[in-house]
């Protein structure tokens, strides 16, 4: 034993510096990553670095950062949910016209919303761990039923008929700055202290890294899991909540333009698909990284034509240094 | 005993010979200047505790490893080039643990994986077929068989078939009977046995003494990247004398003072218990007795084992501590009832690798010593702090990766983690399967310690040795029900082999 740690910590010795160095850069990617992109951005265009648009780019990350936590979720133990941002878009329709067509109070109504959203979470997790049924294809059908649900909802029309109340948080500012960015890093704080202060934290990250294990080990896996869901559809639910009163509207496919964008944002930030790695450091990274090259490529006058694209390998050129990383440092 | 630094190289049997071989990493050595020659023909064992020097060393014959100096000479010629393609050209071949093998293809597709007999491009299917059947007759493998389909000596049999197949004249075999049952072992033998009788040489690396004794014609002991001596003649050798090269020092092998608990008040009784291949009316157990489960694999030894856990469905009553419930029906449940099991195959079902050692002991004992649901950080470190001593894991320190450490050591995080529970009956399954000798004494002796403070312990164990040096009874298991109890001075090697075959 004495003589392989020996063994490991001499083949290391000789490069140490270099070694831990780059180690640290590709760590830290994501960050650096951004670091370099507001400055690249910030010399092709000087809007880039105001106060108001550093504003826009919080507001922008909220909705993302919400839907990238309730993803980063499922992925920890080792699942997927591909149904999280249809899912935002339909309970917040449920929440609307709770309040436009039942007339019941806007706060209610969007407590109903959220309630729907948190059960389609705990159905979802029943699914998966009960019925055995594969995560990916159980959520993939569950975002076509939610999708094809919010069009015959609304009947392909965009609901407009919210409260004050329940537009409130999407436009109000303190002093000129959005207070919807507060919900977010709340969430992200109060996920965050869950999965590094809690049992149920701890039992997620060890369901994620050996599920046979954590059950020998005295941990209920399936239960782990449904928790897990559920509070993911709750994320979800409170994201298609801000997302409408932020766009005072809901459109007959509200959301869907998020799924991909929502599943690649904590997996650039690190949260390794097969379970058990990750944390919400890394989730803001990639949430604050997405949104800074979306809005970055619209102010510096990118031919709209390109933006998809340009956008596209940025995103890969992220997850490919990523997956160097854990290559070759674990 | 003859050292083989003092054998004379020239010997003309020899098919390979290594020659003051070292390999440096940084500035740690790990061969310090390794001289041995394999004969031709002979099954050549390679003993030595985990680090000792022998991966290295087998990395250099097979080619994986470059050597820093040293010379290897193959079949009277001097290899002046060392890498895989070259050493497997000169017939050297390494069948590691992991068998390459794919599951989805035949046995004989797997056979002739990357040396497919082809035409103009296309792949020759009769070709192929004829030369698979031709190599697997005798060998008990159905050449169209699907390779996921075999069992673990079959896959093992495949490999070492494929490595003769491409020429090979050194078969290496790294443990080569890690999670094989007893009867398997049987099979592989008399398989390298019969292989060797057509001239194939064998390498033939092991944890276990009673294996090299049974199995070899020579052995060579590395310690700490040194050739601590070996034999030409394995006859010659004792299993005391082999660990003694291992440790390098007069270890004391365990022996545990066994205990009559005749008449006592039992601490731990099973009624009534009932599964899937298994019944069993009455087992009692009492405070501080260590009891054997033995028998051979699907005879019901550890299926009773994982039941009382709550892992393998079954029904019955259990009464521990004067209170009698069902049994549990989850392993949480078992926890909380105060028994813990250790399972045997620590990769799968023991420990989260990517999690921290600390992270690992604290697993099972985290819910009892939580507040609100949040981790209580004094009482975890302090758990943490405690087994990690107690086990002495061999690492700098708990917040490394259980991945990270040797298979010994995960055993013992695994080990500390059900310790931690603070359970009253204590289940632990191969303890010491595939660890060093070593590591294996000081896991007999934390399970004897315990044993001591009044916890009851069921050893699983197909290690009729270790049954000896451990337990203070046995029970051996035929068809989901115990055929025979041994206790006291009845507990021999003698009869629980016999016990067990019968």
């Amino acid at each position: 034993m004495n003589a392989i740690a020996k063994e490991a910590s001499g083949q290391t010795a000789g490069k140490f510096n270099r070694h831990a160095m780059l180690g640290w850069v590709l760590h830290n990617v994501v960050w650096i990553w951004l670091i370099a992109l507001v400055a690249i951005f910030g010399t092709f265009n000087d809007f880039f670095l105001t106060v108001f648009n550093l504003q826009n780019v919080m507001v922008q990350a909220t909705v993302l950062g919400m839907l990238g936590l309730a993803v980063a979720l499922p992925l920890l133990v080792a699942e997927i949910d591909l149904s999280i941002p249809a899912n935002a878009g339909f309970s917040a329709a449920v929440g609307a016209l709770a309040y436009s067509d039942l007339g019941l109070p806007w706060f209610l109504a969007m407590l109903v919303g959220l309630a729907v959203g948190t059960l389609i979470g705990f159905f979802n997790g029943i699914c998966i761990t009960r019925l055995k049924m594969v995560s990916l294809i159980e959520t993939l059908s569950m975002m076509i039923i939610l999708q094809g649900a919010l069009l015959a909802l609304t009947q392909g029309k965009t609901l407009t008929n919210l409260s004050d109340g329940y537009v409130w948080i999407g436009q109000a500012t303190i002093g000129g700055w959005p207070i919807m960015p507060v919900v977010f890093l709340a969430a992200l704080v109060v996920i965050g202290v869950m999965l590094q202060r809690t049992v149920l934290g701890r039992s997620i990250y060890a369901v994620g890294g050996n599920p046979v294990a954590s059950n020998s080990a005295g941990i209920r896996v399936e239960r782990v899991k449904v928790i897990t869901y559920t509070i993911s559809g709750f994320l979800a639910a409170l994201a298609g909540f801000l997302l409408a009163s932020w766009q005072m509207a809901i459109t007959s496919n509200q959301g869907s333009s998020y799924l991909l964008y929502a599943i690649a944002a904590p997996i650039i930030g690190g949260v390794s698909v097969f379970g058990g790695r990750g944390n919400v450091r890394g989730v803001l990274g990639g949430v604050l990284l997405l949104t800074v090259i979306q809005v970055g490529l619209a102010i510096i006058n990118v031919p709209s034509f390109y933006v998809g694209m340009i956008g596209g390998v940025m995103i890969f050129i992220a997850v490919a240094i990523d997956a160097f990383r854990v290559r070759y440092f674990g | 005993m003859t050292i083989h630094e003092r054998r004379d190289l020239a010997a003309t049997d020899a098919i390979l010979q290594v020659e003051d071989v070292t390999k440096t990493y940084g500035a740690v050595q790990a061969l310090r200047g390794v001289t041995l020659s394999i004969r031709r023909g002979a099954i050549h064992g390679l003993l030595g505790e985990n680090g000792a020097g022998k991966s290295t060393l087998v990395g250099i014959i097979s080619g994986q490893r470059t050597p820093s100096s040293g010379r290897i000479t193959m079949d009277g010629r001097v290899l002046d080039h060392v890498d895989v393609k070259s050493m497997e050209e000169a017939g050297v071949f390494l069948v590691t643990q992991e068998p390459m093998i794919i599951d989805n293809m035949t046995a004989a597709e797997n056979l002739m994986l990357g040396i497919w007999p082809a035409r103009r491009g296309f792949v020759d299917w009769k070709a192929l077929r004829a030369d698979a059947a031709r190599m697997l007759a005798g060998s008990g493998i159905d050449a169209g068989a699907l390779a996921g389909r075999l069992d673990a000596v079959a896959r093992r049999k495949l490999n070492i078939l494929r490595a003769m197949f491409s020429g090979g004249k050194v078969i290496i075999l790294d443990e080569p009977t890690a999670a094989l049952t007893v009867a398997d072992r049987k099979l592989l033998f008399d398989f390298m046995r019969r292989l060797k009788s057509e001239g194939v040489t064998f390498i033939f690396i092991s944890h276990y003494n009673d294996e090299i004794l049974e199995i070899c014609d020579a052995v060579s002991v590395l310690r700490d990247g040194n050739l601590a001596g070996g034999s030409d003649d394995v006859a010659a050798m004792s299993s005391e004398q082999l660990t003694e090269l291992v440790l390098g020092r007069g270890l004391k092998l365990f022996q545990r003072q066994r205990r009559d608990h005749a008449g006592k008040a039992p601490a731990v009784a099973l009624r009534e218990l009932r599964g899937q291949h298994l019944a069993l009316p009455a087992l009692d157990i009492a405070p501080g007795e260590i009891v054997g489960f033995t028998g051979l694999p699907g005879a019901g030894a550890k299926e009773l084992a994982r039941a009382i856990f709550g892992l393998y469905p079954a029904r019955g009553r259990i009464t521990l501590n004067g209170t009698e419930r069902d049994l549990p029906g989850s392993p949480r449940a078992a926890f909380d009832a105060g028994i813990a099991y250790l399972s045997d195959d620590r990769r799968r079902d023991g420990a989260v690798g990517q999690m921290s050692i600390g992270q690992n002991i604290a697993m099972s004992s985290l819910p009892a010593r939580m507040r609100m649901g949040f981790i209580d950080r004094a009482a975890e470190a302090a758990v943490v702090a405690r087994y990690f001593g107690a086990m002495d894991v061999k690492a700098p320190g708990p917040e490394y990766a259980v991945d990270t450490l040797s298979g010994g050591n995960q055993q013992k995080v695994c080990l500390g983690r059900v310790l931690a529970t603070d359970p009253r009956l204590l289940i632990v399954d191969e303890p010491t399967r595939g660890i060093d000798v070593g590591v294996k004494q000081d896991v007999l002796r934390i399970i004897d310690e315990l044993s001591s403070r009044g916890v009851s312990v069921i050893i699983v164990s197909t290690d009729t040795d270790e049954l000896v040096r451990a337990v203070d009874r046995v029970c051996v298991f035929e068809n989901g029900a115990i055929k025979e109890t041994l206790t006291g001075d009845n507990i021999t090697v003698e009869r629980l082999r016999a016990s067990v075959q019968a």
